[in-house]
């Protein structure tokens, strides 16, 4: 079967509609185990590893887990240095309201073309360089800090950082070397929700730096200032251990990978035709924006909150602010596992209800904690809220693999991106605006989010059927062979190139619910993803 | 089971009360003490370096015995409605606890009716806004009873400039770059030495 080298979407192809979210290994007959390689772990034919040993750092898989993960997490910490800080750069830059706002906005916002920009670059570069080539260029963004004056020059360092968020990219692709298909879905899961814990953490980290840099003798307005050496400081030590400890492969050849990326027979055009003209993908672009760009917002916007709303101290709301992203540890795989377990009973109608309980109930929980006075309920809904939000998250990206096989790769790629401009977008409306209060802003946001959450109603499966409607009854068009063959014109079917589909679709088969097993795969010779 | 349930709505609910609960508000004051703030400079300060001198005392036209449930004063400086435009973080409320006019705590002392003065170097941490001063009168049980500030009622006239500290350094800048410059000149030395490394084992 034509499984094409660095073609788009390669990354997440051998995802097949099967696996649960949390398939920590894949059993030998599925997959057969190459004896005669010698790593730690075992591995396919591929040399990609078979099994995920969370505290291990066998080298290179485990060991380009915790690489890839901390590298994210990293670029998640420098994104959202500046927000704990606030209070103290906007009396010092003189900020206004709008110039926050703006700032956060922008911060957000420049992650949505490097993100585009990354996966090309992962092509030609490899991820291990893609990542080191982002965090280390960004470090200098990072540093720029100290020079900043006034509300232009923060804006424009925020956009710079920004741009480092592209890290997801080059996370989940290098997850994709080194782990095969059938676990690939557990392994960026994790990677992806303990990368987002950084804008948790930084709450955290930053208020502290602060206060012990003023405590050693600076005045507060040169203390902040120093208090970014550190995110800057862990970029350039990520970048160092990426570079020297980490490797694209299993087998570290870098140039095997380049020789494979050239020969690209799926046409870009054409990928990219399917995801856009699928409505479906265009639904969950909005939906993400509400879920993640919420999430991205709420790192931004919760610490000043915390301070200015409830008289804290800058290294308590740090900490309360710290709460909302650091419950990514469990809340965004608790989604994932969530929607595994309702599918396994009512299908992909039981994904969609999934997502659509846990995204509304976040965006009543966003409503309530702007409207409460008193600081136990509002780090009580605070928390709630985050798991909503987070768990839908996960749960998104539960039914993410099903829309297209195809187009499979530009579709996560653009609803990461939707994540990013929902952010952006929530963050100029609402939290830019000098005539709303950060309080109304909140609670216009959980409005926003539970009407924004709606379209998901209008996800149909004509296999599987939507939230509202059953399967179809036609034999032909209510198969999953059907919708999943029909994004393959005449012509490339005789080429064999929707073969991967037709496989893809009998595992999906699982989808309808009723604990209906997949069709057994046959055996065929594994793919060269 | 049932109890544990019944608990946490009752804190909840509790919660709620508690925060409505209000303090002493601004407009139940009286301005029983008249303020004068003055510096050499005029009225243009810089943070860290000039002085402002407050002198304060109980405004006689009062009746008598006004003044007698006051033991301590705090001069605060305060920002005028100018540098809180677009800022909510200074928003003025009338509730004094909510409100966040006067974030800047030049000195405590203990209540005197008359010949009161203090010098006041500006310090570093204040940020770059026009201020008046406000003198606000504490009884025995730290509640506030009286005020007076240098400035009318509208808050426009007999205002300060103070221009802030920048916090940048020139020790902060050199790092800075160089740390940058690290951070650049390793990623592209790794990068020359793996390209040179992987064209000698090419030729071989």
């Amino acid at each position: 079967m034509p499984e094409i080298e660095g073609s788009p979407g390669t990354s997440m192809h051998g995802v097949t509609g099967r696996e649960p979210v949390l398939a920590f290994s894949v059993a030998s007959p599925m997959v057969p185990t190459d004896t005669t390689a010698k790593f730690k772990l075992p591995v396919d034919s591929e040399h990609k590893a078979k099994v995920f040993k969370l505290f291990s750092l066998a080298n290179p898989h485990m060991l380009t887990f915790h690489l890839s993960w901390l590298s994210f997490f990293t670029t998640f910490v420098s994104t959202f240095a500046a927000s704990p800080l606030v209070p103290i750069i906007r009396d010092n830059l003189n900020l206004t309201k709008s110039d926050i706002g703006n700032a956060g906005v922008a911060s957000v916002s420049g992650s949505i073309f490097s993100r585009l920009v990354m996966g090309a670059v992962c092509d030609m570069l490899g991820p291990r360089y893609g990542c080191a080539f982002l965090i280390m260029l960004s470090a200098p963004t990072v540093f720029c800090m100290s020079f900043v004056e006034n509300a232009s020059g923060y804006i424009a360092v925020r956009f710079m950082i920004g741009f480092s968020l592209a890290t997801f990219v080059s996370c989940q692709y290098w997850m994709s070397t080194m782990f095969n298909g059938k676990i690939i879905g557990l392994v960026n899961g994790t990677a992806a929700g303990w990368g987002n814990m950084g804008g948790g953490a930084t709450q955290l980290l930053m208020p502290v730096l602060f206060e012990v840099i003023k405590k050693a003798g600076a005045t507060p307005f040169t203390a902040w200032r120093i208090a970014f050496f550190i995110p800057g400081w862990l970029n350039v030590i990520m970048g160092i251990l990426v570079l020297t400890l980490g490797q694209d492969l299993p087998d570290g050849n870098l140039g095997a990978l380049q020789k494979k990326g050239d020969v690209a027979k799926d046409k870009f055009g054409k990928v990219l035709w399917y995801a856009v003209t699928n409505y479906r993908t265009w639904i969950f672009v909005l939906l993400y924006g509400y879920s993640m760009g919420v999430e991205l917002t709420i790192d931004n916007v919760i610490a000043e909150y915390f301070y200015d709303r409830f008289d804290l101290k800058l290294h308590l709301a740090g900490i309360i602010a710290a709460t909302f992203g650091m419950a990514n540890i469990v809340a965004r795989p608790f989604g994932g596992f969530t929607s595994d377990f309702m599918a396994k009973r009512f299908g992909m109608r039981g994904r969609l209800w999934n997502l659509w309980l846990l995204q509304t109930a976040g965006g009543i929980f966003c409503l309530c904690l702007g409207l409460v006075n008193s600081l136990p309920l509002a780090i009580t809904f605070m928390i709630l809220f985050s798991i909503g939000a987070q768990a839908a998250c996960g749960a998104t990206f539960g039914i993410i693999p099903f829309i297209s096989r195809r187009s499979l790769g530009i579709i996560s790629g653009m609803t990461g991106a939707g994540g990013n401009f929902g952010s952006g977008l929530t963050q100029l409306v609402f939290f830019a605006n000098a005539s709303f209060s950060t309080a109304n802003g909140l609670s216009y946001m959980g409005i926003m989010i539970i009407c924004c959450t709606l379209p998901v109603t209008l996800v149909h499966f004509p296999q599987w059927g939507s939230m509202f409607l059953p399967p179809s009854k036609d034999n032909v068009k209510g198969s999953e062979e059907h919708y999943y063959v029909s994004e393959w014109t005449e012509e490339e079917k005789l080429k064999g190139m929707h073969l991967g589909g037709l496989k893809f679709a009998e595992n999906s088969r699982s989808e309808r619910g009723g604990m209906v097993a997949s069709v057994s795969t046959p055996n065929v010779t594994p793919n060269h993803v | 089971m049932e109890l544990p349930f019944v608990f946490l709505i009752s804190y909840l609910i509790l919660s709620c009360f508690a925060a409505s609960c209000h303090g002493v508000t601004f407009s139940s004051l009286q301005k029983t003490l008249i303020v004068s703030a003055s510096s050499p400079l005029g009225h243009d300060l810089k943070a860290g370096k000039d002085e402002l001198t407050i002198k304060w005392e109980f405004n006689q036209t009062f009746p008598p015995g006004t003044d007698s449930s006051y033991k301590t004063v705090k001069l605060k400086l305060c920002y005028a409605p100018e540098s809180q435009k677009d800022r909510p973080w200074r928003k003025t409320v009338d509730n004094l606890k909510k409100d966040k006019t006067c974030q800047h705590l030049i000195v405590a002392r203990p209540y005197n009716p008359s010949n009161n003065s203090f010098t006041w170097t500006v310090e570093r941490d204040i940020p770059s806004a026009k201020f008046f001063v406000r003198v606000y009168a504490y009884d025995g049980q730290e509640v506030a009873v009286g005020y007076g500030q240098n400035t009318d009622h509208s808050k426009t006239v007999g205002l300060f400039s103070v221009h802030a500290i920048t916090g940048r350094h020139a020790s902060i800048d050199v790092a800075s770059a160089c740390f940058s410059l690290f951070s650049v000149g390793s990623l592209a030395g790794f990068f020359y030495l793996e390209r040179r490394k992987g064209k000698v084992s090419e030729y071989k």
